[in-house]
């Protein structure tokens, strides 16, 4: 059979047309079925996709959220690095500037390195002078009249005179008040782009102000700049006053000092004056002294021919009288040998022959030798010098006329019945202490001074009836100094007396 | 004869005293021997003539290279305020071709990176060379570009080592030194040629935030768009201010959240600081920026950066393949040491846990130049920003 008749065949070909229809629909319903599973992929891939653009862009919100807090921490975390750092300079720079004592050195410490520590470029420094006009005395950055010409724009600005050196205010060129005009035009005047001024403050009120300030217009002033700038201001300040007392200090020691010296030159000399007047006075004393004796010795030696009868017998009255010229001319003489002990132990031109003394020996013998008026008078005489009190380096018989004046001043002076008594003692290793205590009429104070001067004589009953030269304890303060000792005194009227006398071990 | 390298420092007002302070302290160190180069560097109260006429006074006329730094950085400690020298003396093992080209702002910066190394080449002779040392003036605006310039008389794989010279942070006037010369706006440098003596680290420890964003425009320095917005606008919206706040602060934000561009290969991404902001709101950097790559906010933390210093020592000392430390330099984003804070003194001890205790010296500077290590970058040298980048010196065990 033909083909194409089978396929002219109706039905044939109905059939061929409903099995392609069939596929047809099969493969449409197949690619609709796929279509719409691709349809769904794309979907949940959409989905998927908007999720992580919608994750993308919320964690690029988070980094956003992070970026601005990390920025604040690091302000933040300037803030305080500037701080911490400002306030290691700070001690350092207090450290030097409370170890100055000299104005200007103070503002020398503060030189450009310790400026750039502290996180600063430049520095301007001025107080005010005697005269009211300011000095500059920091420039760090500026020359030196450029620096002047620049304090002088500082001191016009009437806001910083008032708040800065008026109020003793810490000024910011960032604090936003009245400033909008003044301040930029300073800032381009000082070369920088901020600056702080702080007072530098006295008890009376600002000096002067310190200016720090920064080139970088990258570097913002804070709040810590101001405190910074203010410490340090008020560091100098405390420096300065410091400084200022220890001149005002230094210069009144001086003061002192030089009227010291001047009152020391003047004693000096008037001592040199007193020595050649007592110089003069001993060798008058001692020539006249000399002059003296030479015919007292005569008149003494016809006074003795002329007593023993040698030249006849006398009557009694001029027996008498001739007795007295030989009594007065003892006293006399006696006067004349001490004057002259004196001037000469004065004078130096006596030699002591030093030795080792002991006291007690000594003190014995003078008991011996001062028994007689002791026992006419009833007095006591004890001796306290135990056996450990060493020797002593004195002039035997210097030191036996010091036992007998003063003993015999106490005998005269102590009524009957009383006690005199010698104690010595070992004051320190090298010196041992001699007191002569009486209990006799004992020494007004007022004369207590005068006893140890020459020819001074207590005015009291005895005196006026005893005789006496004035020049006993004279000596024996001289013959004392002369052993490098030390000699005082010390009585109560009616109570008695104690001579205390020291002389070097031997 | 084995190399000697010797630090002095001083902060003696007087640059002149400052000068000599420091010199006769490097001059003991290295016996009083013949002196090779002289690296002079110091904070911008020193930036003085006396202070060259102190070096010279105290060392003679001898090769002086440097500039001035944010901060002066030695083997002492990190101060805001001295002089630091460093001498070598190497006679025999290191040759130097010294040069510098003045006045770079009044030409075109890659006009002056080609005069600078075509200068150092012609002043080294022969045709080895190692490596060039550069301090260009940290206050060029692009740059990427002088060192087009340099790149194209020496060769983009050449290793170009060096730090921009700085000022304190008023972005105002920074200093070279050049022989006896007190330089402004210029490059001095040098070009050495030895025993391959120099072993290279870079790091900076800075890692991307949030997601990336195509830069759509972008002409040398300046990344005019981003996503088809002003590039402005990615501190604006990160940060949530106005541009006039952004303006105010750019500096500031810009120091702590530089851009990060990434570079294929490269373990870390190429930061850039935003100088300033055009009328247009583009952000004008310090280096390029590539149209059709990716910027990312970067942010840093003081444990990254330390740890940054510490793997960029490694690497200076891997650089060196096991020949003996004899001195390191360090050239410094001012940045890291803003992000430091007081911890900025740890980062130099990490340092010298990495290459022993060494004469160091270096400077904060206003911008790195280094080469990358990835193997699709050739070895170029790069601009960089809040970068630490360490050139280390080393000589092979047993030379004398």
């Amino acid at each position: 059979m033909d083909p194409l008749n089978q396929v002219r065949d109706p039905m044939l070909l109905e059939s061929i047309i409903n099995f392609a229809g069939m596929i047809g629909l099969v493969g449409m319903i197949l690619l609709s079925i796929v279509l719409v599973f691709k349809m769904e992929r794309l979907r949940t891939l959409n989905a998927e996709l908007a999720k992580l653009r919608r994750a993308f862009e919320e964690l690029d919100e988070q980094a956003k959220l992070i970026v601005r807090t990390d920025l604040e921490l690091h302000r933040a975390q300037e803030e305080l690095d500037k701080k911490v750092a400002g306030l290691v300079t700070l001690q350092k720079l207090t450290r030097l500037l409370t170890t100055t004592l000299d104005e200007e050195e103070i503002f020398h410490k503060l030189d450009e390195r310790n400026i750039c520590e502290l996180g600063y470029d430049r520095a301007l420094g001025f107080t005010r002078d005697g005269q009211g006009s300011f000095l500059v005395r920091i420039a760090i950055g500026y020359a030196p009249a450029e620096a002047q010409a620049l304090a002088g724009e500082f001191t016009g600005q009437p806001m910083i005179v008032d708040k800065v050196l008026g109020k003793s205010n810490v000024f910011a060129s960032s604090d936003s008040d009245r400033t909008a005009q003044e301040i930029p035009r300073l800032l381009k005047a000082l070369g920088l782009s901020s600056f702080v001024c702080a007072p530098i403050p006295q008890k009376d009120g600002a000096i002067g102000a310190l200016v720090l300030g920064y080139e970088s217009p990258y570097t913002h002033l804070t709040d810590s700049d101001k405190d910074l700038v203010y410490v340090l201001a008020a560091q100098i300040g405390q420096a300065l006053e410091n400084a200022k007392l220890f001149e005002e200090q230094w210069r009144a020691q001086q003061d002192l000092e030089n009227k010291i010296q001047q009152r020391t030159r003047e004693l000096t000399a008037a001592l040199q004056e007193i020595k050649a007047i007592s110089k003069r006075k001993s060798d008058f004393i001692s020539a006249v002294s000399h002059e003296l004796r030479t015919p007292l010795t005569s008149i003494k030696g016809y006074a003795s021919i002329v007593a023993a009868g040698k030249l006849g017998e006398l009557p009694p009255a001029a027996k008498e009288r001739i007795e007295k010229i030989n009594k007065h001319s003892d006293n006399l003489s006696s006067l004349i040998n001490n004057l002259l002990d004196i001037a000469r132990i004065e004078s130096g031109r006596e030699v002591l022959k030093f030795e080792a003394v002991n006291l007690k020996a000594l003190a014995d013998n003078l008991a011996d030798m001062l028994a007689p008026p002791m026992k006419d008078k009833g007095i006591e005489f004890s001796i306290q010098i135990p056996p450990e009190v060493p020797l002593v380096r004195a002039d035997r018989n210097q030191i036996d006329r010091v036992f007998i004046n003063i003993v015999g001043n106490a005998i005269k002076f102590t009524p009957p019945g009383g006690r005199i008594t010698v104690a010595a003692r070992l004051q320190d290793p090298q010196t041992v202490e001699i007191k002569v205590s009486d209990t006799g009429i004992g020494i007004a104070p007022n004369d207590l001074e005068k006893i140890f001067e020459e020819f001074y004589r207590v005015d009291n009953e005895v005196n006026q009836s005893a005789k006496g030269t004035g020049l006993g304890l004279t000596l024996v303060k001289y013959i004392v100094e002369a052993h490098h000792g030390k000699l005082s005194v010390s009585s109560q009227v009616g109570h008695g007396s104690h001579f205390i006398f020291t002389l070097p071990k031997a | 004869m084995s190399i000697l390298i010797g630090i002095g420092t001083s902060n003696k007002k007087d640059p002149f005293a400052a000068a000599s302070e420091a010199a006769n302290f490097a001059l003991h160190q290295i016996h009083h021997k013949e002196i090779t180069l002289a690296l002079l560097f110091s904070t911008i109260h020193f930036a003085d003539k006396r202070l060259l006429e102190g070096i010279t006074y105290n060392l003679g006329r001898v090769p002086v290279l440097g500039c001035t730094g944010a901060n002066l950085i030695t083997s002492k400690g990190i101060t805001n305020y001295g002089v630091g020298l460093m001498l070598f003396s190497c006679p025999g093992k290191l040759r130097l071709g010294c040069a510098a080209s003045h006045n770079i702002h009044l030409q075109n910066a890659r006009d002056a990176g080609k005069e600078f190394a075509d200068l150092a080449l012609h002043n080294l002779g022969g045709t080895q060379r190692d490596l060039a040392l550069i301090f260009p003036d940290g206050l060029i605006e692009n740059g990427s570009e002088f060192l087009r310039g340099i790149k194209e008389a020496f060769g983009l794989s050449f290793p170009i080592f060096g730090g921009s010279s700085a000022d304190n942070l008023r972005f105002h006037r920074t200093f070279q030194y050049f022989n006896g010369q007190l330089l402004s706006q210029s490059i001095v440098g040098a070009v050495f040629a030895g025993d391959n003596l120099f072993g290279i680290g870079l790091r900076h420890g800075w890692k991307p935030l949030g997601r990336p964003h195509l830069i759509t425009e972008a002409k040398g320095n300046v990344i005019k768009k981003i996503e088809d917005k002003p590039a402005v606008s990615i501190y604006e919206e990160y940060f949530g201010k106005t541009l006039a706040e952004i303006k105010k602060d750019l500096i500031r934000i810009s120091i702590y959240y530089p851009l990060g561009i990434y570079v294929a290969g490269e373990a870390e991404y190429l930061l850039r600081n935003a100088l300033r902001i055009d009328d247009d709101g583009g952000l004008v950097c310090q280096g390029d920026a590539a149209q059709g790559s990716d910027a990312r906010l970067m942010m840093g933390t003081k444990d990254w950066a330390l740890e940054a210093a510490t793997e960029a020592a490694k690497e200076a000392r891997a650089g060196l393949e096991g020949k003996t430390i004899k001195g390191a330099l360090i050239f410094e984003s001012i940045s890291r040491h803003k992000l430091l804070g007081r911890l900025t003194e740890r980062e130099l001890l990490r340092i010298k846990e990495v290459l022993g205790n060494i004469p160091i010296i270096g400077i904060g500077t206003f911008g790195e130049q280094a080469p990358l290590k990835a193997l699709e970058r050739h070895g170029e040298t790069y601009f960089h920003n809040e970068t630490i980048a360490i050139l280390a010196i080393g000589e092979p065990h047993g030379s004398a």
